[in-house]
């Protein structure tokens, strides 16, 4: 009964929460600014700039990091595999904005820095991911399918991938969120998208600006972590799935 | 349990002996904003407040209206601002008579601050106005001197030009935007390039924009081959900085303004290029610059 | 690479004495964190009606950019005049803290072998006896381990909250950008980086040395 009037006060709580955040944002010019004629293009041209860098970044990410992570599992290379996820964590633990600010002392200002450094970021969750969850695969799968004749590389597709399929999903996932943040970093480097509009907010107070940007990103960033819910729920097959919220 | 009390009394007493003197000094805050010429003047003021005996902390680092908000508050208690900047963003004045002549500029937003508790002290006789700048081989090759020749030539050639501006400059009343309807002249949005002041120098070196936005007294300017294109509307105001102090301040402390005073004859437009230029081409530390420079002029 | 020697050794006490200032704010937020998630964390094992809910709002939050967090917390803190600053970099560290610490110390309580938990009430413990010989020692590695994955990333979040005034490393990267200073922008790169792989490299020292010996002995048996 307790519980009950607890859900109750909660859901109320969010609209109250919900109602007078849109006051607010109307107060403050919110709304009028993201449709002033002028503006508007220009907020959706940055959010375009945005979406472009953060999907061509995790585009390239994904690709190599799956296809690292499936070599390492290969019995040649598997010595490696050591070593290379070692490097890998320590890269993960290399701030974001270290990252962006190396590229840019090495290879400029603009769009193709802030990629080269958004690609090597969101590698890493991918690559490890991939390698842990091909490597969970329990060997007596593996070895019934031998028995039955699988070639290695059906074993791959057929097998350890779909089974792993949980685990790289949510690889992705860690990487596409991070991503999504990190190329509102970008505009220090000179490579606009959604952080022009909250650092120019910040600097100049202007809070319509500032929220201009930094909700779009967060809105984006929460839409993309729905997308992966969506895709593991597609992708993975219905006998592996588990609940991955407490993932 | 004795002994514990006589330990916990011993170190009070210490503890008291020792923050006496700091409590008893004289404490000052000083703002700044966040380009080189700025953490210089701010250094200056930090490095003469100390020689004088006061504790300074400062808070520098930040935009404009950040600065002026701090100053407001109480959260800091002074900074270099320049007179067209109050003039035209924070009063919102446009009245160009007033605002390209240094000492009407200077009066008006004396006059203006003192209402609120806001104390402008001697200014500094150096103008650090925006310009807009261009590579020196391409205005000469598009024979470009002055902001209406640009404006001219960007009517001629829709889409060629591209421009690399601060953010700040951008929104100012100042700025950009206004910049364009003097000059009429428009630029697609997507021809702006917005990001942060020390970028715009890089973004104009490396090729990225035609034209960015600049600081006149910046030292890249000269050393990264860039020519100024002469505002021949005057549509610029004058931006002569001067130290704002808030009144409560300078009542407990009057000899903040004597302090300060001498750098007016000392800094002029040629040592704070230098000053600027030591700092961003050479790479010099700042506080070791401003106390080198402070001792070569016998100011500390 | 000489004049990144150079800049390093003429500036030595600057860098330091940011470093110091990073360490700081990112020590205070993580003692806050752990008071408020380690207690909610525990909280929500007794009443499990919660652990969902806690678990996802944590998880909202941690989706949220920091910047764009810190952006949100702007203007709601301007009024107090703590818009700009350590407060709300501490603030929002804390926040993201808590996803790490709650979720890892929900799961390392409920993961304590309920044979053991019977085991240990047929003796008569308590419920605080329980907690406090039982599932604390059990779970403290793993607690550990969300203060440390909670660590490692509030210090890159710290090096973007010096866009917001709240000093550290990331001062140094933010002047080396804006006066083309690419010693300073590396300094400040390499010194987050550092401090992070440092960090890391502590508390997993600092989970090894917690597990007790007993679990320890178990995982070799295992294997």
């Amino acid at each position: 009964m307790i519980i009950n009037f607890l859900g109750k006060l909660k859901t109320f709580f969010l609209f109250v929460l919900f109602v007078l955040t849109g006051v607010y944002l109307e107060k403050i010019g919110f709304f009028d600014y993201i449709t002033d004629p002028y503006e508007y293009p220009y907020i959706l041209r940055l959010l375009k700039q945005h979406i472009v860098m953060v999907a061509v970044s995790m585009f390239l990410a994904t690709i190599t990091g799956v296809v690292v992570g499936i070599i390492l599992t290969r019995p040649k290379f598997s010595k490696y595999s050591g070593i290379v996820m070692y490097i890998v964590g320590l890269g993960q633990t290399i701030p974001s904005l270290a990252v962006l600010a190396l590229s840019l002392s090495v290879l400029g200002i603009g769009f193709k820095p802030a990629v080269f450094a958004l690609y090597i970021y969101s590698v890493l969750p991918i690559a490890r991911n991939t390698l842990a969850g091909i490597l969970s695969v329990p060997p007596e799968i593996k070895d019934a399918a031998k028995g039955t004749g699988f070639s290695n590389m059906r074993i791959l597709f057929e097998i350890e991938i779909p089974y792993s399929m949980s685990v790289i999903i949510t690889g992705f996932r860690v990487a596409l969120v991070i991503n999504i943040g990190t190329v509102a970093l970008g505009y220090l480097i000179g490579a606009g998208g959604l952080g022009e509009l909250i650092f120019t907010g910040i600097s100049l107070m202007d809070t319509k600006m500032l929220l201009a940007g930094a909700i779009p990103t967060t809105l984006l960033a929460l839409f993309g972590d729905f997308l992966c819910e969506l895709a593991s729920f597609i992708l993975v097959p219905k006998g592996l799935r588990t609940s991955s919220k407490t993932n | 349990m004795k002994n514990l009390m006589k330990a916990f009394l011993v170190t009070a007493m210490l503890c008291v002996f020792i923050s006496a003197p700091a409590m008893a000094a004289k404490k000052v805050v000083v703002g700044g904003k966040n380009y080189t010429e700025q953490y210089i003047l701010a250094e200056m003021a930090k490095q003469l407040l100390e020689d004088a005996g006061f504790k300074v902390e400062s808070k520098t680092g930040v935009g404009s209206v950040v600065a002026r908000k701090s100053l407001v508050n109480g959260q800091i208690d002074l900074y270099y601002e320049y007179t067209g900047t109050a003039y035209t963003v924070f009063y919102k004045k446009k009245d160009t008579e007033i605002m390209t002549n240094p000492d009407k500029c200077y009066n008006w937003v004396k006059e203006a601050d003192a209402k609120k508790g806001l104390v402008w002290l001697e200014p500094l006789n150096f103008n650090n106005t925006y310009t807009l700048m261009m590579r020196k081989e391409d205005a000469k090759s598009k024979n470009i001197k002055t902001i209406s020749d640009l404006a001219k030539y960007i009517k001629e050639n829709p889409g060629e030009i591209n421009f690399g501006i601060d953010s700040e400059f951008y929104q100012r009343p100042d700025g950009f935007k206004k910049l364009m309807k003097t000059y009429d002249f428009r630029v697609g949005r997507n021809d702006i390039k917005l990001m942060s002041i020390g970028l715009t120098y890089m973004a104009l070196k490396e090729k990225e924009v035609s034209s960015a936005m600049g600081f006149s007294t910046d030292g890249r300017i000269s050393s990264f081959g860039f020519v100024n294109l002469v505002d021949n509307k005057n549509f610029f105001p004058v931006y002569n900085p001067a130290p704002v102090v808030r009144k409560e301040v300078l009542e407990k402390y009057p000899e903040i303004r004597d302090v300060l005073k001498p750098l007016t004859e000392k800094l002029t437009t040629k040592e704070i290029q230098k000053l600027n230029a030591l700092v961003d081409i050479e790479h010099k530390d700042i506080k070791e610059a401003v106390s080198d420079w402070l001792k070569a002029n016998n100011l500390i | 690479m000489n004049k990144l020697l150079e800049y390093i050794l003429e500036n030595y006490n600057n860098i330091i004495s940011l470093t110091w200032e990073h360490i700081f704010i990112v020590s205070i937020a993580m003692v806050f964190a752990v008071i408020i998630g380690v207690p909610a964390g525990i909280f929500i094992t007794r009443y499990e009606v919660f652990a969902k809910k806690v678990i996802n709002t944590a998880n909202i939050f941690m989706t949220i950019p920091s910047i764009a967090l810190f952006g949100i917390m702007l203007p709601l803190l301007s009024p107090f005049n703590l818009g700009l600053g350590k407060v709300p970099a501490i603030i929002a560290l804390v926040l993201y803290s808590q996803l790490p610490i709650i979720r890892n110390t929900y799961v390392a309580i409920k993961n304590v072998d309920p044979a053991i938990v019977d085991a240990a009430k047929g003796t008569g413990l308590s419920r605080w006896r329980l907690l406090k010989e039982i599932e604390a020692p059990l779970a403290i590695p793993v607690i550990i381990a969300g203060v440390r994955t909670a660590s490692v990333m509030s210090i890159g979040i710290t090096a973007i909250a010096a866009y917001i005034g709240a000093g550290g490393l990331g001062v140094l990267i933010d002047q080396g950008i804006n006066r083309y200073y690419t010693e300073m922008v590396v300094t400040g790169a390499i010194m987050v980086s550092i401090l992070a792989i440092f960090v890391d490299a502590f508390m997993a020292a600092l989970e090894r040395i917690s597990t007790p010996k007993g679990v320890i002995l178990g995982r070799k048996l295992e294997k």
